[in-house]
């Protein structure tokens, strides 16, 4: 850098690229938005927090190591009480949010396998290709996925990976939407045809060209798609068809937790509001992204 | 006879039945600029497009310093790619707003494999001051320059790897007036330093005057007239030529512009009649009808021959 | 226009019929039918018996036609929990408080959001903005049967304002028709605010205020009819959408409605019900798609003119 910039006072710092690039022009426009810095931090913590777990707690999340105390409300020894079964709440709570991110995580990862590469195809495609694949989404948003979830659910009796199989079926729909509105928008560009002109090979233009420029999509497609799986999760094993007891889920310490709310309100409050404080923090914090990476995707 | 720089003969495209070029003939000589002119739809764009293999013609031929490269495959046609270079209108598209601009100048060399990182690096340091931007530009986005700046770049991602043919697709339309004459000083620079045959397809008739060597009038996909630029600046004979023509603003107050618009109908009325005798005695370049004629000083249009021979 | 109508409805009773056949491929493979396992152990002779009486000896293609038969003349079979009845007669009366306390819901919520939507709009930045873009946050997030949840322990466990179940008495509705009203709230508050938005950026706003009008007209006559458009063609595939939220409501509060029909339909692999359930949803939904396509063709003068415009 010896040469003299001749530009206006605003980007003449010495620290030049790093200042400028669309990356760091994202990450100021996401810092920028006080809501989705703030609910990062908060998913932060939490993905820490079921990480961590064993180390937060010294007793497992199905050891029923305080029966004498069951039921008994919030303490100092124990911050969310204890259940019905003598196990320690807060230790459920906190292996309750590895099932939840983790099928979140898990079914945001297989809508990407499955909606990247087909919203990629269809878009560079078009034609009839683009064609069938716009009729399988329209067959999607026919049929609510709650209820399709709900028979597939009977249909594979529950279990985990049931669920991160429905809910990345019914989550690759938004990706691919996403990533082929994109790709038919670059495929067009005149920076493409001049890749074009210059004798690039394909292999080139989606390495160098259309995959950079499909990052923000991919990226805000993929958080997006983690609160849904979670709601999904959720929904499901509050009405008992999902993960099966004694994993620690949300929904299903929520089912729980109503017939005790009466008496022992710990019982219900704790698994909602984890639920409620996580699926608002993850879905903030990709609205967040969506609006730092690509402004244009604005209110999709 | 030497060859031309770029030869386009009967070159047709057809999109979903529709000819939108019908049978182009068109020739760009050595260090000539030739100018593609005509309003939007008229099947320039489509042309230059073709003329760069970039959209396949449904017929004809294109030839490039006298080879045919119509049917080349992608791979053999890829050392052709370095000798014709394309500028588009769209400054903005025409760049990845991912790509540093040093990346983006760059780009041709490493998609050629020419040089080391390093070596690439310096070359497109060279030519952005080539084209008038300062060095340090390298690192910047496009996002930050200005549309005359953006359109620099583009040239010189053009002519890096020392092209001899531009397409230059109406390079200048889209900015302000003081901006446009800067490009077309550039463009008009490097064509006399690096001996360029350029293509320059626009509707800008004032920018072709002081540009171009040779002008070619496009209507509705056909070819309708076409001559060196001072004689059909002087003596147009076809009416949209003139239409065209009389659509440049004109710094006389006093002379009043007249209706560009022409229909169909009109532009059949008026279009030339031609005795046999009036034309020069060369053989007509198209035999549908109506046909280009021969006029002196190599000047052809589209007209109806009359009372044959 | 006619043309355009027709073409929809086509490719609307193609999409139909295609999923018709994957809800009944799905309902096939569901393990078990209503007579294995423990629930109802039956000898071998009588349980053939029912099956054969019941049609489910037959190929599958068969029995789809021979269910599809049934469907158009709106028969939807007998469901297996109550043989006594027919599904259609189940579903008659259990629409009633389904349409009554989500209808009420929609009705409440509605109006509620698009007042909030329009104030945040037009007060931007300010404390109503941000009170609505935190209801239509949450509203939309958030799961139906959290905030009923939320609901019970605020009013009914914590403050004993109100009954925690519903149905019966109207003081009971209160909660569920709270809680069917969050989605419509959140979703029009978020509606509302974005194309009211959208209009007052718009040229012709300025050029208005240029002339003079009173910001009271330049509202209520032309920037409410122009931002009316999305907000209509919305409603339809959201009252849908509320009736997949009535399971949980309706299983929460206890109420005796389609959605609490749907889920003891699954929990006692009753699939005649299950499949008229889920057939009566996905075509509620391709209607309310055709219909707001239609309407907003109907609305947006620049369609109608032939589809110029941007």
């Amino acid at each position: 850098m010896t040469e003299i910039a001749t530009t206006s006072p605003a980007l003449s710092r010495p620290d030049g690229q790093k200042r400028r690039s669309p990356a760091y022009l994202a990450w100021r426009r996401f810092a920028a938005n006080k809501a989705a810095l703030v609910a990062g931090i908060v998913l932060l913590v939490i993905v820490l927090m079921a990480i961590f777990a064993p180390l937060i707690s010294k007793t497992g999340p199905n050891d029923q190591a305080f029966l004498t105390k069951a039921l008994s409300f919030p303490s100092a020894e124990h911050w969310f009480g204890i259940d019905d079964l003598g196990r320690d709440f807060f230790t459920r709570i906190i292996y309750g949010a590895r099932v939840s991110l983790g099928i979140g995580l898990s079914a945001a990862l297989f809508s990407l396998l499955l909606g990247l590469p087909m919203g990629a195809l269809a878009g560079y495609l078009g034609g009839r290709f683009d064609w069938a694949v716009m009729r399988i989404i329209e067959l999607f948003s026919v049929v609510p996925p709650l209820l399709a979830a709900l028979l597939l659910a009977t249909l594979t009796r529950g279990g985990v990976w049931a669920i991160v199989l429905i809910a990345g079926l019914f989550g690759w729909v938004n990706v691919c939407l996403l990533v082929r509105a994109q790709v038919k928008s670059f495929r067009e560009k005149e920076f493409i045809m001049a890749a074009q002109a210059l004798g690039a090979s394909p292999w080139h233009i989606v390495w160098r060209h259309l995959i950079p420029n499909s990052v923000s999509p991919v990226i805000v497609g993929f958080v997006l798609a983690i609160p849904l799986a979670m709601m999904l999760e959720a929904s499901l094993s509050f009405l008992g068809i999902g993960v099966q007891p004694p994993t620690p889920s949300w929904g299903q310490m929520i089912n729980v937790g109503m017939n005790f709310m009466y008496f022992y309100w710990h019982m219900a409050v704790f698994p909602v509001l984890a639920l409620a404080v996580t699926i608002l923090a993850a879905s903030l914090l990709g609205d967040g992204l969506r609006d730092a990476l690509d402004p244009t995707l604005k209110g999709r | 006879m030497s060859e031309h720089a770029l030869e386009l003969s009967q070159i047709s495209k057809e999109f979903g039945g529709r000819t939108v070029v019908d049978r182009v003939n068109l020739v760009v000589p050595k260090n000539q600029v030739v100018a593609l002119v005509g309003e939007s739809g008229s099947g320039k764009t489509t042309t230059g497009l073709m003329a760069l293999r970039l959209i396949e013609p449904s017929a004809g031929r294109i030839l490039l310093g006298g080879h045919d490269i119509t049917s080349l495959r992608q791979r053999d046609l890829k050392p052709f790619r370095r000798q014709m270079q394309v500028v588009f209108q769209d400054s903005y598209a025409s760049l990845d707003p991912m790509m540093t601009l040093g990346e983006i100048i760059a780009e041709p060399l490493a998609i050629h494999a020419i040089g080391t990182a390093s070596e690439r690096r310096d070359r497109a340091r060279d030519w952005l001051q080539r084209v008038g931007l300062d060095g340090s530009y390298a690192t910047r986005y496009p996002h930050e320059l200005s549309g005359g700046q953006r359109q620099r770049v583009s040239v010189a991602r053009a002519l890096i790897l020392g092209a001899s043919v531009l397409v230059a697709d109406e390079p200048t339309s889209a900015l302000d007036v003081s901006v446009k004459a800067q490009i077309v000083n550039l463009l008009q620079g490097l064509q006399a330093d690096m001996g360029l045959s350029m293509l320059f397809i626009s509707h800008d008739l004032s920018v072709v005057r002081s540009l171009a060597d040779q002008v070619v009038v496009m209507l509705r996909g056909r070819v309708v007239e076409r001559g060196p630029t001072d004689r059909i600046f002087a003596n147009a004979h076809h009416p949209y030529t003139r239409a065209l023509l009389d659509a440049v603003p004109v710094i006389d107050p006093t002379a009043r512009r007249r209706r560009t618009f022409l229909t169909a109908e009109e532009i059949n009325a008026n279009t030339p009649r031609f005795r046999p005798e009036d034309i020069e005695p060369q053989p007509l370049v198209d035999t549908a009808d109506p046909q280009l004629v021969a006029l002196a000083g190599s000047h052809f249009v589209e007209a109806i021959v009359t009372g044959g021979r | 226009m006619l043309q355009f109508i027709i073409r929809r409805t086509l490719s609307m009773l193609v999409t139909f019929f295609v999923v018709s056949i994957i809800i009944f491929m799905m309902m096939h493979a569901i393990p078990g039918g209503p007579f294995d396992g423990n629930d109802m152990p039956l000898p071998d002779n009588i349980r053939a018996r029912l099956m054969a009486q019941l049609g489910l000896d037959k190929p599958l293609w068969e029995q789809y036609l021979r269910y599809m038969w049934g469907v158009f003349h709106l028969d939807f079979g007998v469901p297996y929990q109550s043989p006594g009845e027919t599904v259609m007669g189940l579903i008659a009366h259990a629409w009633v408080p389904s349409l009554v306390l989500g209808g009420l819901g929609v009705l409440i919520g509605a109006p509620i959001g698009i007042l909030l939507g329009m104030a945040a709009a037009l007060n931007r930045n300010s404390w109503i903005d941000y009170l609505a873009s935190a209801i239509a946050t949450l509203g939309l997030t958030i799961p139906v049967f959290v905030i009923s949840t939320l609901l019970i322990l605020v009013f009914a466990v914590w403050l004993h304002w109100t009954p925690a179940s519903g149905w019966g008495e109207p003081r009971r509705w209160i909660l569920p028709i709270m809680a069917y009203a969050a989605v419509p709230m959140a979703t029009y508050a978020r509606y509302a605010r974005s194309a009211m938005l959208d209009t007052l950026n718009k040229p012709f706003v300025t050029v208005l205020r240029a002339k003079g009008l009173s910001e009271r007209r330049i509202i209520f006559q032309h920037v409410l009819r122009n931002s009316a458009i999305p907000m209509i063609t919305i409603f339809l595939p959201m009252f849908v959408g509320i009736a997949t939220g009535s399971i949980f409501v309706e299983a929460i509060f206890r109420v005796p409605g389609l959605g609490a029909y749907f889920v003891s339909s699954i929990q006692k692999r009753d699939y005649p019900l299950e499949m008229a359930l889920m057939l009566l949803i996905s075509a509620l939904f391709c209607i309310s798609y055709l219909i707001s396509d239609v309407l907003y063709a109907l609305l947006n003068p620049r369609i109608r003119l032939g589809g110029k415009g941007r």
